[in-house]
């Protein structure tokens, strides 16, 4: 017979408790308040109701949880919660884990499976956690003569490059993680890290299936990135700016893809073969060469594949949003923020609030967002369709394809564009 | 004022770096946890669906692409320069855009026979 503590006394126990609990309170009170005050005199501290916020006033808010409000707004402003939360890498993960799981059940559903079905209570919700811890605990195996460095460093790379090109989309107004001139060119620039980074991971693992699959990846995204620069010049040229935000907020009538269907299907058509997706999966084809330029990695490093692919996909797909499909524009649906609750609550004689800070996110913000997410989750959902319905293409016609038929239509959607504009239909003196 | 340009675009390394500093840990966690048995040679050997591996992983590989990467260099270089002509589009006179109608005829013409090339495959 065993048991699990053979020597267990109480007393010991709650001595080693007290213990522990002693030094903890040691650490904290030499170690971390300083270091906490530290901190709070180094950074810049927002002004909030005309009062500086000191490290003592910050303090007394952290006493009172409706008091800390300011203090989250004021950090709501800043570039590290963009970044990390909000319209950065947060919000796009979480997208992306998303569409992981949406993948698998409408794919299961569309073959007649039934899909994830066991982990978790309700229809395998939790299958994509379990999934990554089998992925985290298993062990990484590298090829023998493989590139070491490079080889570890390209799937962290891969996610690099995907989120920087979610940096560029804007969700609402005002909401992008880089506002800048030249988006539209950034965004150019940042899709042209993708060829490099699969080719670098094929070649250093010194092995054939990836190589021949990371050849296949580079020349597929380099052909087809020239139809994917031409068929957005529609847009450019009628709005004038390189700027999404100013891109996006030109669609506030009406969308681009009225007046431009074949720009946005050209588009969409080099967006699944940037995407490698089917059926355009070439690089992955996974019953010609095992799995592409993905079959030396294993474990997380496949995970880290994984999930840059799918932060790529809804950047594209955000992207389609913002250029075609008019970005945050839609109804206002969202109520506005109860008054009641700004000017502070009268319940008899106590009177809670008015709580400073307090409309956290505005009401064209949230409003932005919720049609932001809908209509990106629209055009994800028509990126996951092909899968189900489509076979795989050969390579002749995927370059015949890309270098003829889509350069083709996309100078006839620069034409379409160009003779709206001077007809007088759009631009200055026609609609908007 | 360069300077500034410039500085609009540190949001974007600044996602870049974070990409890195959050997923990096991944892998060294990874590596902590999971097991590393290093009993069996044969387990480091590169994938060729179960046989012992033959000649070199990189080798001289032919893929017929040249014709294709030569025309991805000029129309590469095209697309951008008719973006700063777009771009500028709704300021510009109207008459400035009969050269560009010329450069594109040109740039049509050179691409159909780059492609009437390409598609003669007994010259590759």
């Amino acid at each position: 017979m065993s048991v699990i503590a053979p020597k267990f006394k109480l007393s010991e126990f709650i001595k080693s408790l007290l213990d522990n609990i002693f030094w903890i309170i040691l650490i904290l009170v030499l170690i971390g308040l300083p270091a906490v005050m530290m901190i709070l005199f180094v950074i810049e501290m927002p002004v909030i109701d005309g009062e500086l916020l000191t490290p003592f006033l910050a303090f007394t808010w952290m006493a009172d949880p409706t008091r800390i409000l300011p203090v989250v707004h004021a950090f709501m402003a800043t570039d590290i919660f963009r970044v990390m939360a909000f319209p950065g890498f947060g919000f796009a993960a979480l997208l992306a884990a998303a569409t992981i799981f949406v993948e698998r059940k409408m794919l299961a559903k569309l073959q007649l499976r039934v899909g994830p079905f066991y982990c978790g209570k309700f229809e395998g919700i939790l299958q994509l956690m379990g999934d990554g811890l089998k992925l985290i605990s298993k062990e990484i195996i590298i090829p023998a003569k493989a590139d070491k460095p490079i080889f570890w460093a390209a799937p962290v790379l891969f996610v690099a490059a995907a989120a920087a090109f979610v940096a560029f989309i804007p969700v609402a107004p005002g909401w992008v993680v880089a506002d800048v001139e030249m988006g539209l060119l950034g965004v150019f620039a940042v899709i042209g890290f993708f060829p490099i980074i699969t080719i670098l991971s094929a070649w250093s693992a010194n092995s054939k299936f990836p190589f021949i699959g990371g050849i296949r990846a580079l020349f597929q995204m380099v052909s087809f990135e020239i139809p994917l620069i031409l068929s957005l010049l529609g847009v450019v040229m009628l709005t004038g700016s390189l700027n999404l935000s100013e891109i996006a907020a030109s669609q506030s009538s009406f969308p681009w893809i009225v007046f431009l269907p074949v720009g946005a299907i050209v588009f969409f058509i080099t967006m699944l073969a940037e995407l490698e997706r089917i059926p355009f999966d070439l690089p992955e084809a996974e019953s010609e060469i095992v799995a592409g330029w993905l079959t030396e990695l294993s474990g997380m490093m496949y995970g880290l594949v994984q999930l840059g692919t799918y932060l790529k996909l809804y950047a594209f797909a955000a992207l389609f949003v913002v250029l075609f499909l008019g970005g945050w524009n839609g109804p206002m649906v969202v109520p506005p923020f109860p008054v009641e609750i700004l000017e502070g609550i009268e319940m008899g004689p106590i009177t809670v609030g008015p709580f400073p800070g307090l409309p956290l996110f505005t009401q064209e913000m949230l409003n932005g967002t919720l049609w932001f997410v809908l209509k990106t989750a629209g055009i994800i959902f028509f990126i996951l369709l092909p899968r189900g319905v489509f076979p795989r293409i050969r390579v002749d016609m995927l370059l015949n394809l890309g270098w003829s038929k889509l350069i083709g239509l996309s100078f006839v959607n620069i034409f379409i564009a160009l003779g709206l504009l001077y007809a007088g239909v759009l631009g200055p003196g026609g609609l908007q | 004022m360069v300077g500034e340009l410039a500085g609009n675009y540190s949001t974007v390394v600044l996602m870049f770096g974070f990409a890195i500093v959050a997923m990096a840990p991944a892998l060294v966690i990874s590596r902590m946890i999971s097991p590393r048995k290093r009993s069996n040679p044969v387990k480091f050997l590169p994938m060729e669906c179960g046989q012992v591996p033959t000649g070199e992983g990189r080798t001289h590989f032919m893929m017929q692409y040249y014709p294709y990467i030569l025309m991805f260099v000029v129309f590469d270089v095209m697309a951008i320069f008719l973006y700063a002509w777009g771009s500028a589009l709704l300021e510009i006179p109207k008459m400035a855009t009969l050269p560009m109608m010329g450069f594109l005829a040109i740039m049509f013409g050179a691409m159909a026979f780059a492609l009437y090339q390409s598609g003669r495959r007994r010259i590759w």
